[in-house]
């Protein structure tokens, strides 16, 4: 849940990216990072190996401005996507508020997707959630991959309801970045507003 | 939901900002926090003599993470929780206790603070810490969330952003 601080009149939500590894998480934050002016953007911090893979989580604060008095921010996260760190990947679900599943279009990585995703729904239920309970926006990455899966196919492993919106992208260019974003800070704004 | 969403405000708000006042003056320490386990920071407080502090969400967000790091471990080998956590460089130093199951006292303090000091008053501020938590956990204010608020966020969202 969103934690609020009346006194120095303070809304915060907690948006977290999701999926295997090397999919583009810590892209689409050092793009978002990279395109929001200063003053909107506190400090990034990323917690990664040597090759750059994600170990415990990158951190990007975003400040959205005043909304009613109340300063609104919203604080996004990525996991490291390699399998074997689960351990910290619980860690940073812990209170999120929202999830951008970043889901890789190469035709090598179409079961990562699909294991990284029921590893975010045994993840969430550690923490009584399902995936029903949180808002979920679906970006299907790389999508300038010359061998990209359509990306329908991508989507019926990770989400074969159709339940989550879709945003194609290319992380690496921008594409599809601010769109996803934006679209899980609606969703994560009408959930709160609705009062469950 | 199963995380309680803790909000600080009012008498108890001010009683957290008292007992972080008086723990820089016992200790000596720089700065003081009170966050919670996700990582914001719910109340800080610095002292007057003390220089510009770091970045404080980046502090509570890496605090937080290590100490959700430190609980696992602690759970791996069979412990309910391990102590309070001290860090000490040549002139900086942090220390990190619970308060309560959901938030975190933080103190900041460099080589004027005596590190025996910093421990007794934190370990009590932190108690007291926890005792606050469990009074605004138990008494959670009417939110200002309503549709008003959507659409005003949603504007700034289509502003920082774009359409
Ligand atoms: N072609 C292409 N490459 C991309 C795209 N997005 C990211 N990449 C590349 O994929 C690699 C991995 O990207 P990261 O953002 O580090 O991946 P990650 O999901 O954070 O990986 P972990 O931290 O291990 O979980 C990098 O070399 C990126 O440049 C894209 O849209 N297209
Ligand atoms: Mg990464």
């Amino acid at each position: 849940m969103s934690t609020i601080n009346f006194a120095n009149r303070e809304i915060n939500f907690k948006i977290v990216y999701y999926g295997p590894g090397l999919s583009g998480k810590t892209t689409n934050l050092k793009w978002i990072y990279g395109k929001i002016p200063e003053g909107r953007k506190g400090e990034m911090v990323s917690l990664a190996t040597e090759d750059e893979r994600t170990l415990f989580f990158d951190f990007l604060p975003l400040d959205l401005g005043e909304v009613k008095g109340f300063k609104t921010r919203f604080h996004l996260y990525t996991v490291p996507g390699q399998v074997f760190y689960n351990a910290s990947r619980k860690l940073i679900l812990r209170g999120v508020d929202g999830i951008v599943f970043v889901a890789d279009s190469a035709p090598n990585r179409l079961r990562a997707n699909a294991e990284s995703m029921r590893n975010m729904r045994e993840n969430l239920a550690e923490y009584g959630l399902k995936v029903e309970d949180v808002p979920v926006v679906l970006q299907v990455n790389k999508r300038d991959l010359p061998d990209a899966l359509p990306v329908e196919m991508v989507r019926a492993v990770v989400d074969p309801e159709g339940r989550f919106p879709v945003f194609e992208a290319v992380a690496t260019e921008g594409k599809g970045v601010f769109e996803t974003l934006k679209e899980v800070s609606r969703l994560v704004l009408a959930r709160v507003a609705s009062g469950t | 939901m199963v995380e309680p969403s803790l909000v600080l405000y009012g008498a108890p708000y001010e009683r957290a900002m008292a007992v972080l006042e008086e723990t820089l003056r016992e200790t000596g320490a720089r700065y003081a926090l009170f966050i919670d386990r996700k990582g914001f920071v719910l109340a800080h407080k610095e002292a007057l003599w003390a220089p510009k502090p770091p970045p404080l969400d980046s502090l509570a967000t890496l605090v937080a993470g290590n100490a959700a790091a430190t609980q696992a471990l602690a759970k791996l080998l069979g412990e309910a929780r391990f102590q309070e956590v001290v860090h000490q460089g040549e002139r900086m130093g942090l220390y990190v206790d619970e308060a309560g199951e959901h938030a975190l006292l933080v103190l900041i303090f460099d080589e004027s603070a005596p590190l025996g000091k910093v421990k007794l008053y934190g370990k009590r501020a932190a108690s007291a810490l926890a005792e606050i938590t469990e009074e605004a956990l138990a008494n959670p204010p009417k939110l200002p969330l309503d549709t008003e608020y959507q659409e005003g966020a949603k504007a700034l969202l289509d502003e920082l952003l774009g359409n």
